[in-house]
């Protein structure tokens, strides 16, 4: 009978807490979308599935050994602990307070040698890191995971578009509004005072605003860790709503005769230009923006080896089977991030608030800049392909292509907004740098 | 009174920010156009050059740039279904 009870004691129904469940339940709608819905199915199915792997109780697969052990060990290995840490368990008080105790030691007190020494404890009696956990040391709190989606990103990328006419570089500018305007939001909310964000905080919130995944994720990664979960959710989420949430935007601010404006062909683009674009690029980086070389760098590295034509073998690479593999684990390790105790929170539905936010502002400033460039040159500019510069590759240009056949079933657009849509992810990547720069 | 401080700091950040963004693509867009100008003039493509040639003494213009926008789709299009 006794066993019999140690086991119930131990099972997952017993343990599970109402925030756990909540989170599953996340997890399950997560899996959801992506699978009935094809909401971004390839980041959301392992984010999804990885945020209810980080839920099941006692498995701990998403802390440290060191927190696994506090929150599991038997009262033997709790003293060993208090020990290394240099503190004293009062024996009157239950095994529940001394957990507390020891995870408000580890949170803030504690210094690193008797953290090292306290894991030591729990890794001899048999804890280690949880799977996630080791993922999301590994691959996102290193940056390492979104740079080399970055670099696959720029294998896939054609710049052709963008070299023919560079002009549409300013709507990929024009678009990153979004972000800062975002960013500005998130610090009013918190001086009105419905919101506590600090302004790293916000500035990672912002960067939803960019559309752009991997930005996305890196910049949260290097100035607001704990929010992570939460904004990765947002952006890939809102990636996906972009067919939803831009066509209003874009028809609210064109008239009928500007979305049928058709554009001049562009021209052929040698492949000189194609292989000399980012090296110039990234010396344009390397003089004024080192911050975002490692994000722009891999991008750039991405697109020479895909452009100079002589290591296909790397290419193929690059833009297949790594970053499928990243993919997996960084969808994991961001899963890992989806635990009750950060993401059930207010301050999620702020981000998820300012990310729609941002993506609106974003849209219509592009659209905007597209509609005074039209005003200023001669050659005509379709102002839907403003809308394509939130990065959103290639996702905004083909809503922009399709809102265009709309109004002119002969007009395609699609090669004309990758223009806007390359320069968007240039774009967020330099805000982002800018922003690591102001706050890192 | 600090409140006031991180605005005024977010809205620093954004002018900041957004200046820089579009001071950095401007710099871009001319080192590109230069870029596109001294390659066109001192190594311009003599395949492109022939091949467009050709092209050019076929079919009518108009429908030649109809039929290159559908290629263009279905080439977008296969590529969606098998990357990333």
């Amino acid at each position: 009978m006794e066993k019999l009870v140690t086991l119930w004691y131990g099972s997952g129904a017993y343990n599970l807490t109402l925030g756990q469940a909540v989170m599953i339940v996340v997890g399950m709608v997560l899996l959801y979308l992506a699978i009935a819905k094809k909401f971004e199915p390839l980041l959301l199915v392992p984010i999804g599935f990885g945020g209810i792997l980080a839920n099941i109780p006692e498995a701990g697969l998403a802390i440290s050994a060191l927190d696994q052990a506090i929150e599991v060990a038997r009262p033997a290995v709790l003293q060993q602990m208090a020990s290394a840490l240099g503190a004293a368990l009062d024996p009157l008080a239950g095994q529940e307070a001394w957990r507390a105790t020891l995870k408000a030691l580890v949170d803030n007190g504690a210094s690193p040698d008797q953290l090292r020494a306290a894991k030591d404890v729990a890794m001899n009696v048999g804890y280690g890191d949880g799977l996630l956990y080791t993922f999301y040391q590994v691959a996102v709190a290193s940056g390492i995971a979104p740079l080399i989606i970055f670099m696959g990103v720029g294998a896939m990328t054609d710049f052709g578009p963008l070299l023919a006419n560079p002009r549409t570089l300013f709507l990929g500018a024009a678009a990153q509004f979004g972000i800062f305007a975002t960013l500005f939001g998130a610090v009013g909310m918190s001086a009105m005072g419905w919101m506590d964000f600090s302004l790293e905080q916000s500035a990672a919130i912002g960067i939803i605003g960019g559309a752009d995944g991997p930005t996305s994720i890196y910049v949260s990664s290097v100035l607001a860790p704990e929010l992570l979960g939460a904004i990765a959710v947002a952006a890939y989420a809102y990636m996906a709503l972009v067919p939803m949430i831009q066509p209003p935007i874009m028809k609210l601010l064109t008239t009928k005769r500007e979305r049928e404006i058709t554009m001049t062909q562009l021209r052929p683009v040698s492949k000189l230009e194609k292989i000399v674009f980012p090296l110039a690029l990234l010396m344009l980086v390397a003089l004024f923006l080192p911050d975002a070389a490692p994000l722009l760098g891999m991008f750039c590295f991405g697109n020479l080896m895909r452009e100079c034509g002589v290591v296909e073998r790397l290419t193929d690479t690059a833009q297949n089977a790594l970053i499928n593999i990243v993919t997996i684990v960084l969808g994991l390790a961001v899963g890992s991030r989806l635990m009750a105790e950060s993401f059930l929170a207010l301050e999620t539905l702020g981000i998820m608030a300012l990310g729609m936010v941002a993506f609106a502002i974003g849209t219509a400033a592009g659209i905007l800049m597209a509609k005074l460039m039209n005003v200023m040159s001669k050659m005509p500019i379709n102002p839907l392909i403003g809308a394509a510069g939130v990065s959103a590759v290639p996702m905004a240009a083909r809503v922009a292509n399709k809102v265009g056949l709309e109004s002119n079933p002969h007009n395609f657009l699609l090669m004309h907004a990758m223009g806007p849509n390359v320069a968007g992810v240039i774009g967020s990547a330099v805000a982002a740098g800018v922003m690591i720069k102001y706050l890192g | 009174m600090q409140d006031f401080e991180l605005l005024e700091e977010g809205l620093t950040l954004m002018a900041l920010g957004m200046g820089f963004v579009f001071v950095f693509l401007t710099v871009l867009v001319m080192t590109i156009t230069l870029m596109s100008l001294l390659l066109r003039r001192f190594a311009p493509a003599p395949v492109e050059s022939a091949a467009s040639g050709a092209a050019r003494s076929a079919p009518p213009a108009q429908q030649d740039e109809e039929v290159m926008a559908v290629i263009g789709v279905a080439l977008h299009r296969y590529r969606q279904r098998h990357r990333r």
